[in-house]
């Protein structure tokens, strides 16, 4: 059974991080206030799941400035395509050696 | 788990000793019991496990849906723009074919009256107001059903990219009709109408529910049936505003509104 759990990629085990994974799979980019509706995470929350993930390389973010108001948009990188698209096999091996 | 439970049965308490045989009997009993427990037990750490990654890729799955597609549509705005369209093909029918109520005969004067050009200027001013009609209220009615279900209901980038592969198509249209309507080729902009429109529906399907392009393909066979056929521009009008919009809201209904 452990055996079968060492592919699950540790950086994805929160259900945010996860979500967080997913939209910016689905999207070219997603901007800060995107993601937090959509997550229904508080801001800090979010900033810390966001900085975990650019720190571990699998996303980027670009900020900039509307007007006056600073706007952060995230997108994917290719190691973090590569890494969801590993963790969603090793979800669906799991899945069918179990089944 | 495994070990600490069978530590305290060790292999010396087993041996059969005539005095203790009743004793043992139940001691191996338990020891049985137990190993049946630790069984079940496992069975169903295993089955939570498998659980949570069901429910864990289901989420990824909803949400990458909920993120990129635009899943406010009301079906019941659809059947209601379909009645819409009914009603403006009765009104149309009035303006061209004059006070007769037999809307889907061929009849040759049908040209002769569109060619005044009061009917023109009544026949495009009920178009452009069926159109804004309709926006107005699929936007409503998705409103509400954005509002009722929670679902996210923003202008951001990702809406205001489908708005534009949906005007795109349309407005290129819109172009191309009044450019048939001001050289008199009237005849054709019935079909002009339902292939732009069936090629807008297409064009945004990657930003709603994908089911939408079928509507598009009946749209798009619809105006190429009515090139080539000629007198029945409002029948066909009919039945691709109205009737399919109608049978397509029903659909759109049953698969997407009722189970929420």
């Amino acid at each position: 059974m452990i055996d079968e759990l060492n592919g699950f990629n540790k950086a994805f085990e929160s259900k945010a991080r996860l979500g967080i994974m997913s939209i910016l799979m689905a999207n070219e980019s997603a901007d800060f206030t995107t993601l937090k509706s959509l997550l229904g995470l508080t801001d800090g929350n979010l900033a810390g799941h966001t900085r975990n993930l650019e720190e571990l390389g699998f996303i980027q973010s670009e900020k900039r400035f509307i007007g006056r108001k600073p706007n952060t948009t995230f997108s994917i990188t290719e190691a973090g395509r590569s890494a969801f698209t590993a963790h969603i096999a090793a979800l669906e091996t799991f899945l069918k050696n179990n089944s | 788990m495994f070990s600490k439970s069978r530590q305290p049965y060790n292999t010396s308490r087993f041996q059969i000793d005539e005095a203790n045989i009743v004793k043992n009997f139940t001691t191996s009993l338990a020891y049985l019991k137990n190993i049946f427990l630790l069984c079940s037990v496992k069975y169903f750490l295993k089955d939570m496990n498998k659980n949570d990654v069901l429910e864990n890729l289901r989420d990824i799955k909803q949400m990458m849906e909920k993120s990129s597609r635009f899943q406010a549509i009301n079906g019941v705005s659809i059947i209601i723009v379909g009645i819409y369209a009914c009603i403006a093909s009765a009104v149309a029918c009035y303006l061209i074919g004059g006070a007769d109520w037999l809307p889907f005969l061929p009849k040759n004067d049908q040209i002769l009256h569109l060619n005044t050009p009061t009917r023109i200027r009544w026949a495009v001013i009920l178009a452009a107001g069926l159109f804004l009609l309709s926006f107005f209220t699929v936007t409503a009615m998705a409103h509400a059903k954005a509002k009722r279900h929670q679902l996210r209901f923003e202008v951001d980038k990702r809406l205001l990219q489908m708005i534009f592969n949906f005007l795109l198509p349309l407005g290129v249209g819109a172009v191309l009709c009044t450019a048939l309507i001001l050289q008199g080729h009237y005849g054709l902009t019935s079909s002009v109408m339902l292939l732009f429109y069936g090629l807008a529906l297409v064009n945004c399907q990657h930003y709603t529910y994908p089911s939408l392009r079928f509507l598009g393909y009946g749209e798009i066979l619809l105006g190429i049936i009515d090139c080539f056929s000629i007198h029945h521009a409002l029948l066909f009008w009919f039945l691709g505003f109205g009737v399919l919009h109608i049978l397509f809201g029903i659909l759109y209904t049953l698969k997407y509104d009722r189970k929420k």
